[in-house]
């Protein structure tokens, strides 16, 4: 599937894992964005990946929860930057570059480089 | 086949089938009720090839592990109600595994308990650490291996074989008083709870995309599962038999793990024994890493993170973070104080309510044609996954009432 397929949003897309161009996780589809108004045509615009965008989806508290635990950030992924949705959505650009490895990098700085065979 | 590649099925059911819970609820239902609750493993068993075997399957064909599909199944509300009820579930059981690892260590060396606790997750800690997954799986696994003292034991005591493939016939013991067949059901869930622990399941599935398995381990991803978890329930059916050959006549309460080395000492005197520690020492600190990393594994998956081991540690750095943190919270509850033992208890009460949860979206991806075209549910495996289904949600909704009715099944 292309990311210009008709698509059921809510069953086919929705808390799917996103996987960027290296092959690394770099999330889960939240929710999404659209553009379009009413009368017009309706196009999903871009992915909306983190907790931020969990306020629509939890309950207050259980939102109020997450915040606390893990803050309310929330990063886009334009639409023109998926290249297929399947069993997971397949990015065309490094996470990176989206800024979608910043929490990874910054726990990272923790993790000591040695040791592992 | 190289047999070394079946040794991710052996980890995952030597530590899932012979860990601390199980040495324990084997051995006291062979004393209590000899061998009428073999049939229970034998269901369990069936129960847990079949879920394994598919989560392999949904891991190859969508080359996503069964809790990155999860979420996407269940939505969110419902899908983060299986992550909390499922690392409550694991942390619980990892808990009682390192306590019990303790325990074990301290046995065999007499050292305090309380120190080796921390000593031991200090040593799983670093070999998650410096060895990559493969040889996780091989040292926990293979070291497993120990505990077939057991079955050599079963076979040195010559116990009565017919009475044995008799227990393998579903039936409930007849002349027990309502207490008793109370006491009796009570066993029956909490073994089918512990041996189809959620963790497994996590594990196994997980392991298969670390070790990169691909549409032609189809095969593999069969065989592992039937022959690892039918070894695990060999080796729990042989404490079952043991106990209920030698406890159970002269009313033993296998209350201990210690107890239950006792069952290779008879036959086999000191070394025996010595074995039958060493098998549950590896034994069981194979359960404690499997328990951890599965709790690590399902976090991650859930959140869309870099997992797994078969990379650095620094290159998967929130899941290497959440396996230490957890390991951490593990032994901090175990140097709270609290008795191995009810911690085992609330692991295998608190696993059997999450049980539906976890294996209803695993049903459903795995019947789902879009992420397993070719490789979908046949008649069969459909027809045991929706009976297996039926099997955990009764017995889940009769765990907490028999609990408080049998005081955790002690009458």
């Amino acid at each position: 599937m292309t990311p210009d397929s008709p698509i059921k949003l809510v069953s086919e897309l929705l808390d799917l894992p996103l996987l960027d161009s290296e092959g690394k996780y770099c999330g889960i589809v939240d929710d999404v964005e659209f553009s379009g108004d009413a009368g017009k045509i309706l196009e999903l615009k871009a992915l909306l990946v983190g907790p931020g965008a969990y306020e629509r989806r939890l309950p207050g508290w259980a939102f109020w929860l997450v915040r606390k635990i893990a803050g309310d950030r929330l990063t886009r992924v334009p639409m023109d930057r998926v290249r297929t949705i399947g069993a997971v959505v397949k990015l065309e650009c490094a996470g990176r570059d989206l800024g979608l490895h910043r929490d990874e990098t910054r726990v990272g700085k923790w993790i000591p480089r040695k040791g592992a065979l | 086949m190289n047999p070394l590649e079946l040794t991710l099925g052996i980890m995952t059911a030597v530590g899932g089938f012979v860990d601390i819970s199980e040495l324990v609820f084997a051995a006291k239902a062979g004393s209590t009720f000899g061998y009428a609750l073999i049939w229970v493993f034998a269901v369990g068993t069936i129960g847990i090839v079949v879920f394994s075997e598919m989560s392999g399957r949904v891991a190859i064909a969508a080359k996503q592990p069964v809790f990155n599909l999860m979420r996407h199944r269940l939505g969110i509300k419902l899908g983060l109600l299986t992550l909390v009820a499922s690392v409550i579930s694991n942390l619980i059981t990892c808990a009682a595994e390192v306590g019990g690892v303790a325990l074990i260590l301290n046995y065999l060396t007499g050292a305090p308990y309380l120190p080796m606790a921390a000593a031991m997750t200090v040593v799983m800690i670093v070999s998650i650490w410096v060895l990559p997954f493969e040889w996780i799986e091989r040292v926990y696994g293979l070291l497993g291996l120990v505990m077939l003292v057991f079955a050599a034991a079963l076979v040195a005591i010559h116990p009565p074989w017919d009475k044995i493939a008799g227990g393998f016939v579903p039936h409930i013991p007849a002349g027990l008083s309502t207490k008793e067949l109370l006491t009796f059901a009570y066993f029956s869930v909490a073994i089918l709870s512990a041996v189809m622990f959620p963790y497994e399941v996590y594990f196994y599935s997980s392991g298969g995309i670390e070790e990169g398995w691909a549409p032609k381990d189809m095969l593999k991803n069969r065989i592992t599962s039937i022959v690892g978890m039918g070894l695990g329930s060999l080796l729990a059916i042989a404490i079952l038999a043991n106990s209920a050959q030698l406890f159970g006549p002269v009313n033993v309460d296998p209350e201990i793990p210690g107890t239950a080395a006792m069952q290779a000492a008879i036959p086999f005197g000191k070394w025996g024994l010595i074995l039958a520690l060493l098998g549950m020492f590896f034994a069981v600190s194979g359960a404690a890493v499997e328990t951890c990393m599965a709790n690590a594994y399902s976090i991650a998956q859930f959140f869309g993170w870099m997992w797994g081991r078969h990379k650095k540690p620094w290159e998967a750095p929130r899941f290497t973070l959440t396996w230490i943190v957890l390991f951490a919270l593990a032994l901090l509850i175990v140097l709270s104080g609290v008795d191995v033992m009810t911690l085992v208890e609330f692991a295998i009460l608190f696993s059997i309510l999450v049980l539906p949860l976890t294996y209803l979206p695993l049903l459903l991806l795995a019947g789902d044609k879009k992420y397993m075209r070719e490789h979908v549910n046949g008649p069969l495996a459909k027809a045991l996954g929706w009976l297996y289904f039926a099997i955990i949600t009764a017995a889940a909704l009769a765990a907490l009432p028999l609990y408080f009715l049998t005081s955790g099944g002690n009458g």
